[in-house]
């Protein structure tokens, strides 16, 4: 069978660090394996447009792979053109980039390996939380201006100790952090989330439970959102919310880019309604070079922590999502059944509540 | 005048006293603060600065003492060289520090009392305070968390490469790999702290849930056996075991002559190749050109801190712009951990009352004390 793969260049990065495995060059490690068993192997980071070997390859290969730090954008046109696609692999977690509807009509399987990078990104979480609270960006940028103000930074810096932090969404990533924020001694933890936590997981972490958007965010000094992409959460946080916000929050989003009001949130920050926003998730990937989530600044020049898409593509991270990836090719060789965990949508029909509660 | 027939009236102490009685109306208060310019105007929290001056000056003044405040303190013509000279009290902060030196010392006729606002008493000569029977208090605990939370970020951004990520947005760029080639998880590693007294221990709780593959810690005192278990940190016999076990390793330790250039060019040798290291302690623990040579060869592979061997750091100091081999690896800032705007209001709020206790003739809380009626209180510089 052919096996489509969309992946990041690594260039020489890749050939120096063989652990760069979700790059083109290092091929999640498979093409041995897969070519052993006869199947063809093709693997391109040319995705944009109908010329790109995405869309070449698209219409007869049986299964995708893609990654959603360079996404592979399935939309439900793409899916009509590919013929003989039967399974789409997500190495990461987030499958917003393929048309999941889509996929239902046309009987295809999508599958992410869950959990590979989940302790990744509750990680990133906790350290973009702690540089917007403390102020850490403009601080560096002092020291290699050459520049020693203290006042300057401590003005805007800030202990996370007895603030309240909020997720929005207490799924696998939500209550990691959660779980890592416990020894801060914030003033509450708080959540938002269709489904609530089972009792002794809320209880573990002391989380209290929003049931209203609106309450849930105007009560938090951190926001931090943790909630896949779908039609249920994208432009989620907008101007509407952010008015809700206590002034001078401070918002992470580490899920989906889309999910937050691009334009929005850089008024926000510029105004001071929000003091910082950080996060590596973009309304597209890669951004352009003008994207406004690159330059954006509170009033006071500071407040912006952002990154490329890269907390769940850790080298640990990449190591796991490759061998998952790896495993659910083998069962899906194999007529095996998948880890249900990693199943999104099967049969026609969406196999978990986590993309709308479906 | 009548500040000297004041003093000659006052009682003299017996040793296990730690606070001065008597007459404590018209004392000179003198107070070497950083600058804080417009932004200490805009934001009246900045208690910590030459303009806000602790929040102290009405309540000074208003019981007849002097309070001088200055941000002017390098060389002998400067404010602090000039107020030394006769003043009764000193308040220092480590953000900007009065180096009160033992050549210093010897200018300060009438000083009885040095009162750090923040925690850290090492740029003053602590040996010669305890000669002098000067007292020499510091403000404990009121930074203790301010700090921990700053390691533990220092320590993730160097373990998950964030400088160079945020750098290639800035300049428009984006290349994933070119980021996660030096990225990794903290989960897994092995975390080292060089003291585990009130910040290492805090560093230590917060790193629990991150799920490190052991903690270490190296300290002159082991963890009460609650504490450790608690944590689940094993402690080690020496800091050459420590540095040679860890893939991070954090400073929180005082500065004092048993730890002056600590991390040299031989300890850095036994560090695990590719070590994050992070110092929120004293800068002089590490010897600075061999923490910039070991980053460059890769032998580190980060370093973060905020403090320096001199502070403010000189516009050419290495550690502004050392790198690794892959260009990142620095997560330098000003020495400002422990004056968040949270923690000025604690700062502040404590040099007050260890004021208020001398004045009043109380007890100190011991914990706060450092160098008390010509001893050491603390065994924390030094074992002493």
């Amino acid at each position: 069978m052919k096996v489509l793969a969309i992946l990041y260049r690594g260039g020489e990065a890749a050939q120096q660090e063989p652990r760069l495995l979700g790059t083109v060059e290092n091929q999640l490690g498979i093409r041995q394996w897969l070519e052993s068993q006869g199947h063809e192997f093709i693997v391109s980071d040319d995705k944009e447009g109908p010329d790109s070997d995405f869309q070449k390859h698209i219409v007869d290969a049986e299964v995708l792979i893609t990654t959603p730090f360079h996404p592979g954008y399935l939309t439900a046109d793409l899916i009509k053109k590919a013929k003989n696609l039967k399974l789409c692999i997500t190495a990461g977690v987030g499958s917003d980039h393929i048309d999941l509807n889509a996929a239902n009509e046309h009987n295809i399987t999508v599958c992410e390996v869950s959990g590979s990078n989940v302790v990744s990104v509750a990680e990133h979480v906790v350290m973009s939380i702690l540089l917007l609270v403390r102020n850490f960006v403009p601080a560096h940028e002092m020291i290699e201006r050459g520049d020693w103000q203290v006042s300057d930074i401590a003005r805007n810096a800030f202990d996370l100790e007895g603030k309240v932090v909020g997720t929005i969404g207490a799924g696998r990533i939500g209550y990691r952090v959660l779980q890592r924020l416990l020894p801060f001694n914030c003033k509450e933890l708080l959540y938002y989330d269709y489904a609530p936590l089972p009792e002794e997981a809320a209880k573990a972490v002391g989380a209290r439970r929003v049931d209203d958007l609106k309450d849930f965010v105007s009560q938090c000094d951190v926001i931090t959102v943790n909630c896949p992409l779908h039609e249920g959460t994208r432009g989620l946080v907008n101007a509407d919310l952010l008015k809700h916000f206590k002034k001078g929050a401070w918002l992470v989003n580490t899920a989906r880019g889309a999910i937050c009001d691009k334009d929005a949130v850089a008024a926000a920050l510029k105004s001071g309604q929000i003091s910082g926003y950080a996060g590596d998730v973009w309304n597209v990937q890669p951004a352009p070079k003008d994207h406004i989530w690159r330059t954006m600044k509170n009033p006071l020049g500071g407040g912006n922590g952002m990154v490329p898409h890269y907390s769940g593509t850790t080298l640990d991270a990449q190591a796991r999502y490759a061998a998952g990836t790896k495993s659910i090719l083998e069962n899906y060789i194999k007529g095996q059944e998948q880890e249900p965990q990693n199943v999104i949508v099967q049969g026609g029909k969406y196999a978990t509540k986590a993309y709308g509660q479906r | 005048m009548f500040r000297t027939a004041a003093r000659s009236l006052r009682p003299q102490l017996s040793a296990s006293r730690f606070s001065t009685t008597g007459s404590s109306r018209g004392l000179k208060v003198l107070a070497v603060l950083y600058s804080g310019g417009d932004a200490a105007k805009q934001e009246p929290r900045l208690l910590g600065t030459v303009e806000n001056e602790l929040g102290l000056r009405q309540w000074l003044e208003s019981q007849g003492h002097e309070f001088v405040v200055t941000a002017d303190k390098e060389g002998p013509e400067s404010a602090f060289a000039k107020h030394l000279k006769d003043a009764d009290i000193l308040i220092t902060t480590p953000f900007h520090p009065g180096y009160l030196t033992p050549e210093a010392f010897q200018t300060a006729k009438n000083l009885k009392l040095a009162v750090t606002a923040g925690v850290g008493s090492d740029h003053i000569d602590l040996n010669t305070a305890v000669e002098r029977k000067i007292q020499v208090l510091e403000v404990t605990g009121s930074n203790v968390t301010s700090v921990a939370e700053h390691v533990v970020m220092n320590i993730l951004l160097l373990v998950r490469n964030f400088v160079p990520a945020h750098e290639m947005i800035e300049r428009g760029d984006w290349d994933v790999s070119q980021v996660a080639r030096n990225a990794f998880d903290l989960e897994g590693k092995v975390v080292g702290t060089i003291g585990a007294g009130r910040i290492g221990h805090r560093v230590l709780q917060r790193l629990v849930p991150f799920n490190t593959k052991e903690l270490l810690y190296y300290d002159y005192n082991p963890l009460p056996a609650e504490a450790e278990k608690a944590v689940g940190a094993r402690r080690v016999e020496t800091v050459k075991d420590l540095v040679s076990q860890s893939d991070v390793v954090t400073i929180n330790c005082p500065l004092h002559e048993g730890t002056r250039g600590l991390i040299n060019a031989e300890l850095l040798s036994h560090f695990k190749p590719g070590a994050w290291l992070v110092n929120t302690a004293r800068g002089a623990i590490c010897d600075k050109d061999a923490v910039a040579a070991a980053l460059k060869s890769g032998q580190l592979r980060g370093y973060a801190g905020d403090v320096w061997d001199k502070q403010p750091a000189p516009k050419d100091h290495p550690w502004r712009t050392m790198k690794n081999p892959l260009g990142g690896g620095n997560g330098m800032v000003p020495h400002y951990s422990g004056t968040t705007l949270d923690a000025q209001k604690r700062y502040a709020e404590g040099t007050k009352a260890i004021l208020e206790n001398y004045f009043k003739g109380r007890e100190q809380d011991p914990a706060n004390i450092i160098v008390g009626n010509g001893k050491w209180a603390t065994k924390a510089y030094g074992q002493r």
